[in-house]
């Protein structure tokens, strides 16, 4: 079953959800993983989907073309290659990720007075200790004067090297002003 | 000794309410056993609930011993017919299912509890505990309800691939 990725956005309002994945139940796919959340007033959609055999980018964004017309969105369907085979996209295999072995993971809350270079200076904190940034979500809350950026990450790590790469996480949010709790997953399988 | 298949998400059997026991008996000894015996199979498995092989019956065992988050320990718990009597302390922790492949979830659950119901010997059996001991007892509990960690989850944000970090 070839996979596709598919990304749509609008403004929120009721009905997205079911318009999209009836446009694509009609067509015989299958939605698989999948991210959808508000993002200031606007619905974000991205997903991973299964489909039948033959169907390709644009004859999926065509069969999609009427709820996007409906709901004022903007959507898009990219062909993925097999990991196994190939990049995203068709380019080199994937590399290894680190940490995706047996690892830990941990969560990384960062927040402070909002200031452009937060999410760049964590990130690449975290990139430089060989770390592998798995799920990110951001909000800028509080007044329009005082803004408060608030940012929450699950972070991949090889086992036992999470402890000291996080010390260096700690260090640039020093720099930049904000506070950073870092907490240990150890999730038990019961 | 008898390692029975451990069932997944959508067994019917895992969704359902499970049926008292009523009184303990030959059968449910060998139930037991047969959880005990499927628990001690998987090395990293502290409880196995009788929905998880399949058997609709309010059952369930339980042991931490040697865990590193346990704080209370009964050693082996063995019990029919729980309720939770009373419950206090809740605590958010990440918790995996043998019953649900491949994600982990963050789920409240009271650090404290005092349990009731039969015990092996067919005689009332009452125990409390806590932290990890406490969690555990729970989450089998939850099984004979129908229900797995996925239902207890507060919300999307707190579901999480397990087979990337494990």
């Amino acid at each position: 079953m070839p996979r596709f990725a598919l990304s749509a956005l609008g403004v929120d309002r009721p009905g997205i959800v079911a318009a999209l994945s009836g446009a694509l139940a009609e067509r015989g796919c299958n939605l698989e993983d999948s991210t959808m959340t508000v993002l200031r007033g606007h619905f974000a959609v991205l997903l991973v989907l299964g489909a039948p055999e033959g169907e390709t980018a644009s004859s999926l964004e065509e069969s999609l073309a009427g709820p996007a017309a409906s709901f004022d969105l903007v959507v898009s369907v990219r062909p993925l290659a097999d990991l196994g085979t190939a990049g995203s996209f068709g380019g080199p295999p994937p590399q290894a990720v680190p940490g995706t072995g047996r690892g830990e993971t941990w969560t990384v809350s960062v927040h402070g007075a909002d200031h452009p270079g937060i999410v760049h200076g964590i990130a690449t904190a975290i990139a430089d200790a060989g770390g592998n940034i798995s799920d990110l979500s951001t909000h800028l809350v509080g007044e329009q004067s005082s803004p408060v950026y608030a940012m929450v990450m699950q972070v991949g790590f090889e086992a036992g090297a999470g402890s000291e790469a996080l010390a260096r996480v700690r260090i640039a949010a020093e720099d930049l002003g904000v506070s950073c709790h870092i907490r240990l997953h150890d999730p038990e399988v019961l | 000794m008898v390692v029975r298949s451990v069932l997944s998400i959508p067994a019917p059997v895992l969704g359902t309410r499970a049926a008292p026991v009523g009184r303990v008996g030959e059968q449910e000894i060998a139930l037991a056993r047969d959880l005990v015996d499927t628990m001690r199979a998987s090395p990293a498995c502290v409880g196995l609930a009788a929905p998880q092989i399949g058997v609709s019956l309010r059952a369930f065992v339980v042991d931490v011993t040697g865990h590193k988050k346990a704080r209370s320990c009964h050693g082996l718990v063995v019990m029919f017919d729980p309720e939770v009597m009373a419950a206090s302390d809740p605590e958010s922790a990440r918790e995996g299912c043998m019953s649900v492949p491949d994600l982990t979830g963050d789920v409240e659950r009271a650090a404290k509890v005092l349990l009731g119901g039969i015990g092996i010997d067919g005689r009332r059996l009452e125990l409390e505990a806590d932290a990890f001991e406490a969690r555990a007892l729970q989450h089998e509990i939850d099984h004979l309800d129908g229900l797995v960690f996925l239902d207890r989850v507060p919300g999307p944000a707190n579901v999480y691939p397990r087979k990337v970090y494990r």
